[in-house]
C-alpha cells in the first residue's frame, strides 16, 4: 500500500494524507502539499501563465527551503536600490530556478506588476534585474511576488571582483572576435599567396598582398595579442618563462621575421603569427567560461543569516538590524525562523536544525540555557535568545572570513605548459643566438645570419606546444561534463591527477545523510509488522527525518499505514495519538517512561551513530525501532580505488570520535579525525600541504566550506549546500560517489594526453630545427608541417571526448 | 587589372569591419552574457496589451 495520496500538482512532492490540500480553477480539482503551493497555482493560472505547468521540464522534486518563508522590508532593500535612467533597478538573485520554464514564469510574473518596467532573468546565474519605477511600486512588493511564486528571492549586490571578472570576460571576447574577424581576411591573402608562390604571381600583386597581410596581422598581434604580450613581459622581469612568452616570441618573431623578408624579397609567415593568437585566444576562452559562478560563495553565505531580528527591551518589542544587536541584549526568534545571531535560549524549548553548521541531519532539542549558532533554523517552538556574539562575530561571519582567508592564500600553481616553456625557451633562445653567432663567424652576411636565426625561433614555434594543453583540458572537461562531473577551470584537472591525499567529510558524503532503518526488535510476543505499521502511522503526519525513515521503511516493505487521530508531538520527545481506538505512544526511551511506560530495555546496547525510537499501546511496550545514517553504497568502492592508487584517505567529521571511526573502518579508511571544528577541518589541510600533499576535499555542508577552499581541490557533490557547491573547484553533478573515480581517471587520461602531445610538439621540433639551423627549409613546408603537427595534437585531444563513467572500470 | 583587385580588397575590408563593429556592439551590449535564455525566449507567447 502507498501513503502518499498524491503529488503535488505545482511543486512535484509527495503528498501525505494529513498534508493534503485541494483546489483549482474551472472545476479542475488539484492536490496540493501545502497552501503556499496551491496559492501559487491559483496565481499562475490566474495570470493565465498555466503553460508553465506543461512547458517545464525539471525532474528536481519538492521546493526549496525557504520558500513561503521570507521576507523582506523597503527598508531593508532600500539600500539595494540603484538608480537606472529615470527609474530604480535592483539585482535579485533567484533561488530555485531550476529549467528555462522557471526564468518565463518569473519574467511574466514580475512584468506584469503595476510599475515593474523592465525585468530579465539570467538563466546562467539566477539573477534577476529590475527595473521600476518608484512611485508605482515598491521592492518589497516584487520580492513579495516572488516568493508567492515559490521561489526564494535575496537582494544582491554585485561584488567588485565579479564587475571586475564580467568586464574581463567581455575584454577576452572582443580581443577573440577582433583576431577571428582578421585572421579570415589574412587567410584569404595568404592562399592568393601560396598560389602564387607555386603558380607564379607579379612582383607587384605580390607586394599588394604582403602589404595587406601586414595591416591585418599587426592589429591581431598587438591588440588581440596583448594580453601575451603583458605576460610575457611580466615573466621577462620576474625571470620565469612561462608559456605567455613562448606564444609572445612565436607570435613577434614570425611577425618580425615576415616584415623583414617582405623587403627583401622572400616569403611571409603573417598567417603563422595571426593563428597562434587566435588559437590560443579561444582555449582561453572556452577555459574561463567553465568558471562563471564560481564568484559569490561568500556573499551567499552571508545571505544565510538573517538581516533583521526581533529585539526585546522590558515589555518593548522592536525590529531592529541585526547590525545593531549587542551581546546580552534578548531577540525573540519565531517558529521556522532562522536564528539571528549566536546566542543562548533563555526561555522555551524547541527542536532547532543545525545541519547548515554541523551538518548533522536530525533536528536537535534544545531548551533553556543551550547555546543555539545563527543560520540554523529554530523548527518548533517561540524562543527568547540571549545575544552572545555580535553579528559581525557569528558562526556564518566566521565560516565567511575562514573561506575568504583560505581563497586568499591559495597561491595560482604552475601548469605542465609553463614548466615545459621554462626549459624550452630559452633552449630555443639559445640555439637561435648560437646559430646566429656560429653563422656570422664563419662569413656568412648578417642579414642571412638572422634569417636563419629567426627561423629557428620560428620553427619551434609554439602552435602545437601552445594547443597541446587548451585542446586536451576542453576535450577532458568536456567528457568530464557528460559524465556528470563539473571542473571549474582546467588547471583542478592538472591538480586532481597529483593528489596525495583525499579527505572526506562524514554526514552527506560518505553517508546518505539521512537516517534510516537498520533494526525492529519487537517485544516477545509481538509481531514486527505491527510494531512498525503503528509506529508509522503515527509517524505519517511529522516532517521529522526520523519518522520519514521509519514511513519510508513501511512503504518498501509495503506495510498498511492506518489513519491515525488526536495527533500530539513533544519536540524533542515523541509523538503520541489514537490508531483505531488505541492511545499509540512512540518516542525516546524517556519521552516513553514520563508516561509510566515499563519494560524498555537499556539502552546501554546502542553503538554509536545509532538512534532508537520505541513504541508503546495502551500503556504496554511493543519494541523498538533501530536507526542510522547510512553509509553510501559505492563509499567503500571508492575508498578502495584510492587506496590502490596509493592516495591516503582521511575522514573528516565534526561528529563525535567514535562514530567517524565506525564509518571509518566500515569503509576501510584507515586515518579519521572526529569533533572537528570548520577551522579545525581547514587546518588540518594546511599541514598535510605544509608536508607536501596535494589534497582533495570532498564535503557538502557549510562546515566544509573553509576546507574546501583550503584544499588544492575541493569538491562538492549535488544536492550539498550553494555554499560547498560554490568554493569547489569540482562539482559533481550526481549524488554519487563513485564520479569522484571517474572525475579522477579523466584527469589523469587528460594529463597523459597532454603529454602524449608536448611529446609530439617536441619531436616536431628535434627535426624541424637542425633542418632551419642548417638553412635547409622553405618556408612553405615549414608551413604545412606546422598545420599537420597542430592537426596531430587536436584529434590526439579529440580521443578524450570517448571516456564515459564506467565504460573503464575503475582500476 | 591590379587597381580593381585592390578596390576589391578595401571594400572587402570594409565590409567585414562592418561586422565587427557590429560583434563590438553586441558584446558591449551584454547580448553573449547569456547564452541559455535567449534559445528559449523565441517560444513564449507574445505579451498583448501591457507597455511601459
Amino acid at each position: 500500500m502507498n501513503v502518499f495520496v498524491d503529488r503535488c500538482f505545482h511543486c512535484g512532492a509527495d503528498i501525505l494524507p494529513h498534508q493534503l490540500v485541494t483546489g483549482g480553477k474551472d472545476n479542475e480539482e488539484r492536490s496540493f502539499c501545502c497552501r503556499g503551493c496551491l496559492g501559487a497555482y491559483l496565481l499562475i493560472t490566474g495570470a493565465g501563465l498555466a503553460d508553465f505547468y506543461r512547458r517545464r521540464e525539471t525532474d528536481g522534486v519538492g521546493l526549496i527551503s525557504g520558500a513561503y518563508r521570507e521576507e523582506y522590508g523597503d527598508s531593508y532593500l532600500a539600500r539595494f536600490i540603484q538608480p537606472h535612467g529615470v527609474y530604480h533597478a535592483i539585482d535579485i538573485l533567484i533561488d530555485g530556478i531550476r529549467c528555462a520554464a522557471c526564468v518565463w514564469l518569473n519574467e511574466k510574473v514580475i512584468g506584469r506588476l503595476s510599475g515593474v518596467i523592465d525585468v530579465r532573468v539570467n538563466y546562467a546565474t539566477n539573477r534577476a534585474r529590475v527595473v521600476f519605477d518608484e512611485a508605482t511600486t515598491t521592492p518589497s512588493t516584487i520580492f513579495h511576488r516572488i516568493v508567492e511564486l515559490g521561489y526564494v528571492p535575496r537582494p544582491y549586490t554585485r561584488s567588485a571582483a565579479e564587475e571586475t571578472a564580467s568586464r574581463e570576460r567581455r575584454d577576452l571576447l572582443i580581443r577573440f572576435g577582433t583576431s577571428l574577424f582578421l585572421t579570415m581576411q589574412l587567410m584569404a591573402y595568404s592562399f592568393a599567396l601560396y598560389a602564387g608562390y607555386f603558380q607564379g604571381m607579379s612582383p607587384g600583386m605580390k607586394r599588394v598582398m604582403q602589404y595587406f597581410s601586414l595591416l591585418v596581422t599587426a592589429p591581431v598581434v598587438f591588440y588581440s595579442g596583448k594580453p601575451f604580450l603583458a605576460g610575457a613581459w611580466r615573466s621577462v622581469r620576474n625571470r620565469a618563462p612561462n608559456m605567455d612568452l613562448l606564444i609572445a616570441i612565436g607570435a613577434l618573431s614570425s611577425f618580425f621575421y615576415s616584415i623583414y623578408a617582405m623587403f627583401s624579397g622572400g616569403e611571409v609567415y603573417f598567417e603563422t603569427a595571426a593563428m597562434i593568437v587566435t588559437f590560443i585566444l579561444s582555449g582561453r576562452l572556452l577555459e574561463q567560461s567553465a568558471r562563471r559562478r564560481a564568484v559569490s560563495g561568500v556573499e551567499r553565505l552571508l545571505s544565510l543569516a538573517p538581516t533583521e531580528a526581533l529585539r526585546i527591551s522590558g515589555d518593548l518589542m522592536e525590529v531592529v538590524d541585526v547590525s545593531l544587536l549587542k551581546p546580552g541584549e534578548i531577540v525573540l526568534v519565531g517558529a521556522g525562523e532562522r536564528i539571528p545571531v549566536d546566542g543562548t535560549i533563555t526561555a522555551g524549548s524547541t527542536e532547532v536544525d543545525e545541519s547548515p553548521a554541523t551538518g548533522e541531519s536530525l533536528p536537535v532539542p534544545k531548551g533553556e540555557g543551550d547555546c543555539v549558532v545563527a543560520g540554523s533554523i529554530n523548527l518548533s517552538g517561540t524562543l527568547r535568545v540571549r545575544v552572545e556574539r555580535p553579528a559581525s562575530d557569528s558562526f556564518i561571519a566566521r565560516v565567511a572570513r575562514l573561506v575568504e582567508d583560505a581563497q586568499s592564500r591559495k597561491a595560482p600553481v604552475q601548469g605542465i605548459t609553463d614548466r615545459v616553456s621554462a626549459v624550452f625557451v630559452p633552449t630555443v633562445l639559445l640555439l637561435a643566438a648560437a646559430t646566429f653567432f656560429w653563422l656570422a663567424m664563419s662569413g656568412a652576411p648578417t642579414g642571412e645570419a638572422l634569417m636563419t636565426a629567426l627561423a629557428v625561433v620560428l620553427i619551434a614555434c609554439p602552435c602545437a606546444l601552445g594547443l597541446a594543453t587548451p585542446t586536451a583540458i576542453l576535450a577532458g572537461t568536456g567528457a568530464a561534463a557528460a559524465g556528470g562531473v563539473v571542473f571549474r577551470g582546467g588547471d583542478v584537472l592538472e591538480r586532481l591527477s597529483r593528489i596525495s591525499s583525499v579527505l572526506f567529510d562524514k554526514t552527506g558524503t560518505l553517508t546518505c545523510g539521512r537516517p534510516a532503518v537498520i533494526d525492529v526488535q519487537p517485544f516477545p510476543g509481538v509481531v514486527a509488522v505491527e510494531l512498525v505499521s503503528l509506529a508509522s502511522s503515527l509517524e505519517a503526519g511529522s516532517r521529522h527525518p526520523l519518522a520519514s525513515a521509519v514511513v519510508a521503511f513501511a512503504t518498501w516493505k509495503g506495510m498498511p499505514v492506518l489513519a491515525a487521530s488526536d495527533l500530539l508531538t513533544v519536540p524533542g520527545g515523541g509523538v503520541m495519538g489514537t490508531v483505531g481506538d488505541k492511545e499509540v505512544v512512540i518516542g525516546s526511551e524517556r519521552f516513553l517512561r514520563d508516561r509510566g511506560i515499563t519494560g524498555i530495555p537499556d539502552g546501554a546496547a546502542l553503538s554509536a551513530g545509532e538512534t532508537v525510537v520505541h513504541v508503546a499501546r495502551d500503556g504496554s511496550f511493543l519494541g523498538s525501532i533501530f536507526l542510522r545514517d547510512t553509509v553510501r553504497p559505492d563509499a567503500g568502492d571508492v575508498v578502495g580505488y584510492f587506496v590502490r592508487l596509493n592516495i591516503s584517505p582521511h575522514l573528516l567529521s565534526g561528529d563525535r570520535r567514535e562514530t567517524a571511526c565506525r564509518i571509518a573502518a566500515e569503509i576501510g579508511i584507515a586515518e579519521s579525525e572526529g569533533d572537528l571544528l570548520p577551522e579545525d577541518k581547514a587546518a588540518f589541510i594546511d599541514r598535510l600541504r605544509g608536508r607536501g600533499e596535494t589534497t582533495l576535499m570532498v564535503g557538502d555542508g557549510i562546515n566544509d566550506a573553509p576546507a574546501l577552499s583550503a584544499a588544492d581541490i575541493g569538491c562538492a557533490i549535488a544536492g550539498g549546500t550553494d555554499i560547498a557547491i560554490e568554493t569547489s573547484d569540482l562539482v559533481l553533478a550526481r549524488p554519487e560517489l563513485s564520479l569522484l573515480c571517474f572525475a579522477h581517471l579523466v584527469s589523469r587520461r587528460t594529463m597523459s594526453i597532454i603529454r602524449q602531445n608536448l611529446a609530439w610538439a617536441f619531436v616536431y621540433n628535434l627535426i624541424g630545427i637542425p633542418l632551419a639551423i642548417t638553412g635547409r627549409l622553405t618556408p612553405v613546408y615549414a608551413a604545412v608541417a606546422m598545420a599537420l603537427s597542430s592537426l596531430c595534437v587536436v584529434g590526439n585531444s579529440l580521443r578524450l571526448t570517448r571516456i564515459r563513467p564506467g565504460s573503464d572500470k575503475l582500476s | 587589372m591590379e587597381s580593381s583587385l585592390v578596390l576589391l580588397l578595401v571594400l572587402s575590408l570594409f565590409l567585414g569591419a562592418g561586422c565587427w563593429l557590429f560583434f563590438i556592439w553586441g558584446v558591449k551590449k551584454g547580448e553573449f552574457d547569456d547564452l541559455e535564455r535567449p534559445k528559449h525566449r523565441m517560444l513564449d507567447d507574445d505579451e498583448p496589451g501591457k507597455k511601459p
